[in-house]
């Protein structure tokens, strides 16, 4: 029996015999002393007064009422979010409830949830008011009001804000405050050192702009949904903000039932201390798949995406999270090590666009140089997909619309050194140049635009056997010509530079 | 009580008529947002009457505000009463609630649950469609939009209620009595026993 095997068979023997927490005989499952615990620990922070849960959970009176809801939305792990299933690696930030707290609500139920010795009741965890982790350095704030409609499709939107920084500026962490809780459900930031994201605003008519234009340009920093607790980052890591840039925040809505605006803000806890050591994202697929060929026929419901990155520099894992639309369903990323083993960085079997969660690492994975990454998306396109988008069902491709798909997962890791850093960026690069030759070669990238029917023309006369497809060796001279040419800055930043 | 007993009775409750008895229907006296009593149930000639078992605070059921003024407006002409059955509130919640997501639905506040437990509503939102003579002629979601809790699908596929509707102002049987609603449970004190059974899970 391997190691694994019987420390998993122990595990659950342990589990077995270990009687639920306050099931004894004779000590029936009480509010006070069993439900109040969990529920003020995992619950109140969102479900009180004011903040983004729906309904308050703060004493016996408004958690009895919820009792039935409580224990299916537990028991189906609706609640608390968390999209992660269990596995080779332990997140931090773990929101979710122990098998055991989950039958203790069902026990709870069963026994006519009876409230027990209020004097038991643990008092309320002392919760802050508007912003969690103190005062921010500046407060960015939505420039002008945005109208939420009473109801229709989920609304994602971006809005420009500038930020004024007349130097380039280190931050050790970043809060999202929502204007109107009931109707703001998770939002991502991005740097704009472009003047694009302006530009964009300026020909909408309404307040920002929507998802039809590309946030590629910018730089991802991050991101906040519902439940998140913010937090610096770790290891004395940094971000840096040109000066100049503009925050760009896209926002997801979703209609409430009755008409609102929302006027959102973020808020900047600066340093005087630049970041620890370098660090960047490593995207797989890069560019959130752009050009990975995703092209998922009508009505298929197992549609899968598959790809594969080296790391060729030593670094060091510290938070992982994917990213797809509607359709996907299931996402995976495995690292294999160079001694050949393997661990599970994220498994989702429920992916859930609606959610869009960064998991920390409890402890940095390390990624020496000549591991392997596979990242597995899958997407279901068919009608019984409740998420399905469009009904009937139509083909989809890579997009920036909702409608759309895409799909990568990025993990954030640290360096040694910078040149470590340069290096994985520049990999990352060679592997976009790599998809962009392959989708040439098949014909499904560039359309009629001049300079991609040139580069097309010239693989196809590098395809010296004429099977339409670059072998390593014919691919050479066309990844240094390509990796070198003006177009590839249309691709944008690979990682934080 | 004996397992025997017990199925007995199960089969019993399986196989009762979808109507309420007569004198309780009578008997539901609820009071509206100004304090006036009003027979909900009662024969006043009104064809058809609907609830709709709402609660302020359900975003399942806030959802549906804009559906249910419309589905109220639409029917109001042919014969269609409605009203939104409010359990746990007070008269101002309801006030502020209906003012915030404009309900244009005459709200009853209902304290003792006795409409839910007389025609089996358990969730907000849930709507129920009864004849003159307080006969259940639907009871269930108002559409299919939500899947489960957290999944909703961007737009419904059946709109059970209007078909409902229109077959009974068509006077037609309704095709599917009840559907599964999800939402918020209605919190009895006491479990309620079902008078009917739900035929869809």
């Amino acid at each position: 029996m391997h190691l694994v095997q019987k420390s998993a068979t122990i595990l659950s023997l342990c589990l077995f015999f270990q009687p639920s927490q306050g099931a004894e005989k004779g000590s029936p499952v009480t509010f006070s002393k069993d439900i109040a615990p969990i529920i003020f620990e995992s619950c109140t922070t969102c479900h009180r007064p004011g903040q983004i849960g729906p309904f308050s959970l703060t004493d016996y009176k408004t958690v009895k009422r919820r009792a039935k809801q409580i224990v299916e939305v537990t028991e189906e792990r609706i609640m608390p979010p968390w999209h992660a299933d269990p596995g080779d690696v332990v997140f931090s930030n773990d929101r979710s409830l122990t098998p055991q707290q989950i039958s203790l609500f069902a026990d709870w139920v069963a026994a006519g949830s009876p409230e027990g010795d209020p004097s038991e009741t643990p008092p309320l965890p002392e919760f802050h008011g508007d912003w969690q982790i103190g005062k921010p350095d500046q407060i960015a704030t939505m420039v002008e009001p945005f109208t939420i409609p009473a109801e229709g499709r989920d609304i994602y939107r971006h809005f420009v804000i500038p930020l004024n920084l007349d130097q380039d500026t280190w931050v050790k962490g970043a809060e999202f405050l929502p204007g109107d809780p009931e109707v703001v459900h998770h939002i991502l930031y991005f740097l704009d050192t472009t003047g694009k994201a302006r530009e964009y605003d300026a020909e909408d008519t309404k307040p920002g702009f929507g998802m039809s234009k590309s946030n590629a340009g910018f730089r991802y920093i991050g991101g906040w949904d519902v439940g998140t607790q913010p937090s610096e980052l770790p290891y004395g890591l940094r971000w840096l903000i040109p000066k100049g840039s503009d925050l760009v925040v896209q926002i997801h809505y979703h209609p409430s039932g009755k008409e609102t605006t929302d006027q959102s803000s973020v808020g900047f806890h600066f340093s005087d201390e630049p970041t620890s050591r370098p660090w960047s994202i490593i995207q797989i697929p890069p560019r959130f798949g752009e050009l990975q060929g995703i092209d998922i026929a009508a009505g298929d419901k197992e549609h899968i995406e598959k790809a594969t990155f080296i790391i060729p520099e030593d670094c060091e894992a510290f938070a992982v999270n994917g990213h797809a639309h509607y359709l996907a369903k299931r996402m995976e990323l495995t690292a294999t090590f160079p001694d050949g083993s393997t661990r599970c960085l994220l498994r989702t079997t429920r992916w859930d666009f609606r959610w869009q969660e960064d998991y920390t690492f409890e402890e940095p994975v390390k990624l020496p140089a000549g591991t392997r990454l596979d990242v597995l998306i899958s997407y279901d396109n068919s009608a019984s997909n409740p998420n399905n988008p469009t009904i009937p069902p139509v083909g989809v491709r890579w997009g920036p619309s909702t409608t759309d798909e895409m799909g990568s997962i990025t993990l954030a890791a640290m360096f040694d050194t910078q040149d470590q850093k340069m290096a994985t960026h520049e990999a990352l690069r060679i592997f976009l140049v790599n998809q962009l030759i392959d989708r040439l070669m098949e014909g499904k990238f560039g359309g009629r635009n001049k300079q991609m029917v040139q580069v097309r023309k010239l693989l196809q006369a590098l395809d010296l056997n004429q099977d339409s497809q670059l072998s390593p060796s014919e691919r050479i001279p066309a990844i240094d010509f390509i990796r070198n040419s003006d177009f590839m800055k249309r691709f944008g930043a690979i990682g934080f530079d | 009580m004996s397992p025997k007993f017990l199925g007995i009775i199960i089969v019993m409750l399986s196989l009762a008529p979808a109507q309420l008895p007569g004198a309780e229907t009578e008997a539901v006296r609820l009071k509206d947002l100004s304090g006036k009593v009003v027979e909900p149930l009662a024969n006043h000639g009104q064809k058809v009457t609907v609830l709709f078992f709402l609660t302020t605070e359900c975003p399942i059921g806030n959802r549906y505000a804009p559906e249910i003024t419309r589905i109220v407006q639409h029917y109001k002409d042919q014969g269609v009463t409605c009203h939104a059955i409010y359990a746990h509130e007070t008269s101002v919640e309801i006030t502020k609630h209906q003012r915030e997501y404009k309900l244009s639905v005459g709200a009853l506040l209902d304290p003792e649950l006795n409409l839910a437990k007389l025609t089996g509503a358990t969730v907000t939102p849930e709507a129920c469609i009864l004849g003159p003579d307080g006969e259940i002629l639907y009871r269930g979601r108002i559409d299919d939009r939500a899947v489960k809790y957290g999944t909703v699908r961007l737009e419904p596929r059946v709109r059970d209620l209007r078909l409902a509707l229109d077959a009974v102002l068509a006077g037609k049987p309704v095709a599917k009595k009840f559907t599964q609603p999800i939402g918020c449970y209605i919190s009895f004190p006491d479990p309620p026993e079902s008078p009917l059974p739900n035929q869809e899970k």
